[in-house]
C-alpha cells in the first residue's frame, strides 16, 4: 500500500475505528479529530507501517460481517466511554424532537427600556456587605459591578475608604473611567507601581499586587492613613485566586486585609464558591456570606455554523441542555461528522 | 470543503440572521489580522451614516489618546464596521475598539481567547472556533469555566433578549470539549499558593518567627490541605475499625513480630542483599508508589502498575503506564512527583500486572486527568530502620515457632499488615499535609539565611531590610545584582535594559536592534549570576534583544514611538507591555531611596525617560 492509499483507506473508516487503531500508538488520541488522528497515525507508524496496516485490516475485518445488519456503532462496546462514540450514539432518535432553526432564531432583538430594578441577589449581597464579608459567584454579565458601585457608595457615605482591585491594568483603567463618571473625578483615584492619580481619593483603584504591597508596608509599621479608614475592599475577578503565577497575591491580600474592612469578592461562576466562603469564615472575624446563582440573566442559545455557511442549532433544545452534553441537534451532528470526514485527507493546513 | 469558514462569509451569515454584533474568538493574533486582511479585499461597505458614526466616536477617543490618531486600521474599521482586538495592539487602540463596541457601532470584533478574561465588553453573539488554547507553549483544552467565560460575553443585559454562542469548526476543534463546556458545571478552583522570598522577608519583618506558622495556616492553601487531611482522617477512622480484630495477641505487636520472623525465615539464605542503599527520600516514597498511583516523570505522567526489585539495580523499579498506552520500566528515582491521586486497580500476577479492564480504564483516566494535580507531600523520616542484620541472624530467639497463636498470626498477617501499612501511610500523609507549607517556608528561610538576608535568629539583616522592598519575579537575582554593585555606573538606560530582560516573559522570536557593548557585557554578568542562583530561583529568559530595545528608548529621548516600532518586528502592544513591565520593576528599585540613593536615582531617571509619548497616556 502506498502512503496515499493507506491515507485514503483510513479516511474511509469511521472515527471510532480510528480511535481503536490509535490506542497505544497516538498520544492523547481521545482528543484528536479525525483528520488529526490520521495524520498522527501516519506519523507514528513511519517506523512500523506493516503493523499499522495489518491492525487496520483486522479491525476492518471485525466490522465487516456485522456491518450489514447494524450501522457503525455495533463494534464491541468500547471500554472507553469516549465522547466521540456518544456523538454518534443517538442516531436513531426522531428529528421532530429537535428544535427548528426558525424557532431557535426567534426572539432576537432589543428589549424595551425598563426601569432599573436590582435583582434579588444584588439586594441580598448589598445588605450583607454592610455587616460582613461577601463572596459573589454568578455568571459573567449578571451585574456584579452594580453591587460594587453601590457598596462603594455606601461605604464612602460613611466616610470610609474603598479599595477596588482588578487583575489587569487594562481593567483598572476601564473601571477608573467608569467610576470617575459615576462618582465624580475627585472621588476616584488610581494607583500603579510608578504612578498615582488622585492617590488620596476615597475610592482607589489598583491591581491586586499593589494592594498586597500596601498591606505589606502597613504590616511592617509604615503609616498609611488610607488603610486606617479602610471600610471596604472589593476584589473583582477573584477567580484569579486559582491563577498559577499570581493567585497567591489574592490569598495574601485576603489574609492581610485589615479586620475592620469588609471584603467583597466578585467572581465568575466557579465550582466551589462555598469553599472560598468557608475559608473566609474560618480566618475572618465575621461569618462570610455566599451569594451565588448559576442562571444567566440573558438566556443563551448555542448554534453550529458549517463552513459552507449553513447555520443550525447545536443542541436539540432551545436553551442549553445543562448536564446533557450529548443532546446534539441531529443536523449539527450530521454536519460536524461530515466535516470531520470531508476535511480529509490531503490537507495539512495550519491552524 | 474549506477547513473553516471564510471571515467575510462568517460575518455575512451572522448579519443575515441579525446575530451581530458578534465577538469572534480566533486562535491567534495572526488569525485576527488575517481576518481583517480578508475584509480589505472584500467589497463590503457600511452605509455612510454608520461610517460617520464610527468616525465621530473614534474622534472622541482620539482626543483622549492622541497616539492612535494615525492608526493604520482606522480606515478599514470605519469602512466595514469590523475590527480586531488583541494583545499586539496598543492599550489605547483596544480602548477605542471597546468603546465602539459598547456604543454599538461595530458588527464584529475578531479577538483572541485571552480577551475573554481581560476585558468586559459584551455582544449579542460570540463565535467559538477552537477548543484549546496555548498555555505556556502547549495547547490545552479549554476548561468548562473558560468556555463559560467566553460564552458569557454573549447577550447584553438590557440590549438583547437572547445571547448566542455559535460554534464553527476548524481542523483541530474538538466539539466534545465545547459541548461539555457549555452544558457543564464550572470546575472547582484550587489554591496556587507559593512562598516567595519577598513574602518571607515581609512576613518576618512584621511578625516574629513563631507566629508565621499561624499566618500560613490562614491561607486558602492550608484550608484545602486541611480538607484533604480530614478526608484521610475519616479513612483512618475506618481503618481503625477494620483493625479491631487484629489487636494484641500473645505478643502485643504480633504483626511486627510475625513479619520479622517470616522475613528472617525467608531470607536466611539470601541475606547479603545490597538494596538497602536507598536514600531516606526515596524510601519514604516507596509506600506511596503502589499500583494505581499517578506520578509525574521528567516527561509527562504515568500510573504505577507495580513496584519490584531487580537484580543489579540499586533502586527499586517501577512498571509504569504512560499516556500513549506504552508500558515502561524505570527506577523509582526517575519519579519527579508523587500526586495525591490513585486509580482503582485490579492486580494480576503477570504483565501488564493488572486486568485488561483496569488497563483500559487507566489509559483513559490518564488522558483525562486535570492539568493540575495536587502533589502529595511526603515527610522523610530520618530514622528509617532497615531490618537489622542482628535480628535476622538470631533466628533462635523467635517465640513464633512454638507459639499457640501461630496459626492465627499466619492466617491474619497479610490482611493485618496491609491495613497497618495503610494506617501508617495515611498518618504520614496527614502529617505532611498539615505541615507542608511550614516546611516550604523553612526552606526559603534557609536560603535567605545562607545569602545573609536573615540572621540565624530569623531577623532581617541590613540587607534583608531593603531587599524586602523588591517584590517582583526574580527578586533574589535582582537583590544579588544590587549587592554585587552591577549597576554602579548609574546609567539609566543600562539599568532599564537589564530590568527589561528580567521583566519580559514572552518567548516570541523577533528582530531587534543591536545591543550596545556595555549592556552586552552586563548581561553576561547577569546570566552568570542567574545560573549560579538557579538552585534557589528559576532563571529568567534574559532576552538580550528586548533589553536592547528598551535601552534605545531610554538612551535616545528623540526617538519617536514610530521610530522605536520600526527597530523591531515586535508588535506595538508587546513593546508597550515590555516598557510597562520594565516601569514596574524600575519603580521597585526606586523604592530603595534611603539605602541606595544612587541606584534609586538612576531608576527614577529611567522612569521619567520611559514615560513619554504613548507611555504617558494611561496611568
Ligand atoms: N438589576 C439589573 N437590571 C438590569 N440591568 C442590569 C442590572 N444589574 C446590572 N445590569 C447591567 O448588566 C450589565 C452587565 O453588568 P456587569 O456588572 O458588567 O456584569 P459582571 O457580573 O460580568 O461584572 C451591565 O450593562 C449592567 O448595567
Ligand atoms: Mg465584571
Amino acid at each position: 500500500m502506498t502512503t496515499e492509499e493507506l491515507e485514503q483507506l483510513l479516511a474511509q473508516q469511521p472515527v471510532a475505528l480510528l480511535h481503536r487503531l490509535a490506542r497505544g500508538r497516538v498520544h492523547r488520541q481521545f482528543r484528536a479529530g479525525k483528520r488529526r488522528l490520521i495524520e498522527l497515525l501516519l506519523q507514528h507508524s513511519s517506523q512500523n507501517r506493516a503493523g499499522l496496516e495489518s491492525d487496520l485490516q483486522t479491525l476492518i475485518g471485525e466490522r465487516q460481517p456485522r456491518s450489514e445488519s447494524e450501522p457503525s456503532r455495533t463494534h464491541r462496546p468500547s471500554p472507553l466511554p469516549t465522547k466521540k462514540t456518544s456523538l454518534r450514539g443517538t442516531d436513531s432518535e426522531p428529528l421532530e424532537s429537535a428544535i427548528s432553526l426558525s424557532a431557535w432564531l426567534e426572539g432576537i432583538g432589543v428589549p424595551a427600556p425598563q426601569p432599573f430594578i436590582p435583582d434579588p441577589w444584588q439586594t441580598e449581597a448589598l445588605s450583607a456587605v454592610s455587616e460582613t464579608d461577601v463572596v459573589i459567584s454568578v455568571p459573567t454579565g449578571s451585574g456584579k459591578t452594580y453591587v460594587a458601585v453601590e457598596a462603594a457608595r455606601r461605604a464612602m457615605e460613611d466616610n470610609r475608604t474603598v479599595i477596588y482591585t482588578s487583575p489587569l491594568k487594562a481593567l483598572s483603567n476601564t473601571k477608573y473611567t467608569e467610576f470617575s463618571k459615576t462618582f465624580g473625578p475627585d472621588k476616584v483615584g488610581i494607583l500603579t507601581g510608578d504612578r498615582q492619580e488622585n492617590g488620596q481619593a476615597p475610592l482607589l483603584i489598583m491591581t491586586t499586587e499593589i494592594l498586597r504591597n500596601l498591606l505589606y508596608d502597613a504590616a511592617s509599621g509604615e503609616i498609611d492613613i488610607r488603610l486606617d479608614t479602610l471600610g471596604l475592599v472589593i476584589l473583582d475577578e477573584s477567580q484569579y485566586i486559582a491563577d498559577p503565577e499570581r493567585g497567591v497575591v489574592w490569598e495574601e491580600t485576603i489574609i492581610f486585609c485589615p479586620s475592620q474592612a469588609k471584603l467583597l469578592l466578585l467572581s465568575a461562576s466557579i465550582g466551589n464558591p462555598q469553599d472560598i466562603a468557608d475559608w473566609l469564615t474560618s480566618i475572618r472575624s465575621t461569618a462570610c456570606r455566599l451569594v451565588r446563582h448559576s442562571k444567566r440573566t440573558v438566556p443563551l442559545r448555542a448554534g453550529y455554523l458549517h463552513p459552507n455557511g449553513k447555520l443550525t442549532p447545536l443542541f436539540r433544545t432551545l436553551g442549553i441542555p445543562h448536564g446533557h452534553p450529548h443532546q446534539l441537534h441531529p443536523e449539527a451532528k450530521r454536519l460536524f461528522l461530515e466535516y470531520e470526514d470531508e476535511t480529509l485527507p490531503s490537507g495539512r493546513q495550519r491552524r | 470543503m474549506p477547513p473553516s469558514i471564510h471571515p467575510v462569509d462568517l460575518i455575512a451569515a451572522l448579519r443575515q440572521q441579525h446575530l451581530t454584533p458578534a465577538i469572534v474568538f480566533l486562535t491567534s493574533r495572526r488569525a485576527c489580522d488575517e481576518a481583517m486582511e480578508a475584509f480589505n479585499h472584500a467589497d463590503l461597505v457600511l452605509p455612510p451614516v454608520r461610517q460617520e458614526a464610527i468616525g465621530t466616536a473614534l474622534e472622541r477617543v482620539i482626543e483622549q489618546y492622541p497616539s492612535i490618531t494615525e492608526h493604520p486600521l482606522i480606515p478599514i474599521v470605519q469602512r466595514i464596521g469590523v475590527a480586531a482586538h488583541h494583545a499586539g495592539h496598543l492599550p489605547s487602540w483596544k480602548i477605542a475598539i471597546e468603546e465602539l463596541m459598547r456604543q454599538g457601532h461595530l458588527d464584529a470584533v475578531f479577538a483572541t481567547t485571552t480577551l475573554a478574561a481581560g476585558v468586559d465588553f459584551p455582544a449579542r453573539t460570540v463565535v467559538i472556533t477552537q477548543s484549546s488554547i496555548r498555555k505556556s507553549r502547549d495547547f490545552t483544552d479549554l476548561t468548562i469555566g473558560e468556555v463559560q467565560q467566553v460564552a458569557g460575553r454573549a447577550g447584553r443585559r438590557g440590549k438583547d433578549h437572547v445571547g448566542f454562542a455559535v460554534v464553527t469548526p476548524s481542523p483541530y476543534i474538538d466539539l466534545a470539549v465545547l459541548t461539555k463546556g457549555l452544558t457543564g458545571q464550572p470546575e472547582a478552583i484550587d489554591s496556587q499558593f507559593t512562598i516567595s522570598y519577598p513574602m518571607v522577608l515581609n512576613l518576618l519583618k512584621a511578625h516574629p518567627h513563631e507566629q508565621i506558622q499561624g499566618i500560613l495556616a490562614k491561607s486558602f492553601a492550608q484550608f484545602q490541605l486541611n480538607q484533604r487531611a480530614e478526608l484521610l482522617e475519616h479513612k483512618l477512622d475506618a481503618l481503625h475499625v477494620q483493625m479491631e480484630p487484629f489487636g494484641p495477641r500473645v505478643c502485643t505487636d504480633w504483626i511486627t513480630q510475625w513479619q520479622t520472623f517470616d522475613h528472617a525465615r525467608r531470607h536466611r539464605h539470601t541475606r547479603h542483599q545490597t538494596h538497602r542503599s536507598e536514600s531516606p527520600e526515596i524510601s519514604a516514597r516507596l509506600p506511596f508508589l503502589s499500583p494505581g498511583r499517578v506520578v509525574g516523570l521528567s516527561r509527562g505522567r504515568g500510573i504505577v502498575l507495580r513496584q519490584y526489585r531487580s537484580k543489579g539495580q540499586k533502586n527499586s523499579m517501577l512498571t509504569i503506564l504512560r499516556p500513549d498506552g506504552a508500558v515502561t520500566e524505570c527506577p523509582v528515582t526517575s519519579v519527579k512527583e508523587v500526586y495525591d491521586r490513585t486509580c482503582d486497580f485490579e492486580e494480576t500476577p503477570t504483565y501488564p500486572w493488572c486486568s485488561t479492564d483496569t488497563f483500559d480504564r487507566l489509559s483513559h483516566q490518564l488522558e483525562e486527568l486535570p492539568q493540575r494535580l495536587p502533589v502529595l507531600p511526603i515527610l522523610t523520616s530520618t530514622s528509617h530502620e532497615p531490618l537489622p542484620d542482628a535480628i535476622v541472624q538470631s533466628m533462635g530467639d523467635f517465640p513464633c515457632p512454638t507459639c499457640p497463636s501461630r496459626p492465627a498470626c499466619q492466617k491474619d498477617f497479610v490482611t493485618a499488615s496491609r491495613l497497618r501499612q495503610e494506617q501508617q501511610r495515611h498518618t504520614k500523609s496527614i502529617q505532611a499535609l498539615r505541615a507542608s507549607l511550614w516546611h516550604r517556608f523553612q526552606e526559603r528561610v534557609n536560603v535567605l539565611q545562607k545569602f545573609g538576608y536573615l540572621t540565624l535568629a530569623t531577623q532581617l539583616t541590613i540587607e534583608g531590610e531593603w531587599a524586602r522592598l523588591i517584590r517582583i519575579d526574580h527578586s533574589l537575582l535582582i537583590t544579588e545584582l544590587i549587592r554585587a554593585e552591577a549597576f554602579t555606573g548609574g546609567d539609566p538606560s543600562l539599568l532599564a535594559g537589564i530590568l527589561a530582560s528580567l521583566a519580559h516573559d514572552d518567548d516570541r522570536p523577533g528582530a531587534f536592534p543591536r545591543i550596545s557593548a556595555g549592556l552586552s557585557s552586563l548581561l553576561g554578568q547577569v546570566r552568570k549570576l542567574a545560573e549560579s542562583l538557579s538552585p534557589y530561583e528559576d532563571p529568567p529568559l534574559l532576552r538580550a534583544d528586548v533589553a536592547a530595545l528598551v535601552e534605545r528608548w531610554v538612551a535616545d529621548p528623540t526617538l519617536t514611538w514610530i521610530g522605536l516600532c520600526r527597530l523591531t518586528t515586535m508588535a506595538e502592544g508587546d513593546i508597550y507591555r515590555l516598557l510597562a513591565r520594565t516601569l514596574e520593576f524600575l519603580s521597585q528599585v526606586q523604592a530603595l531611596k534611603s539605602t541606595h540613593p544612587g541606584l534609586a536615582g538612576s531608576a527614577s531617571q529611567a522612569i521619567t525617560l520611559i514615560r513619554r509619548g504613548v507611555l504617558e497616556e494611561l496611568p
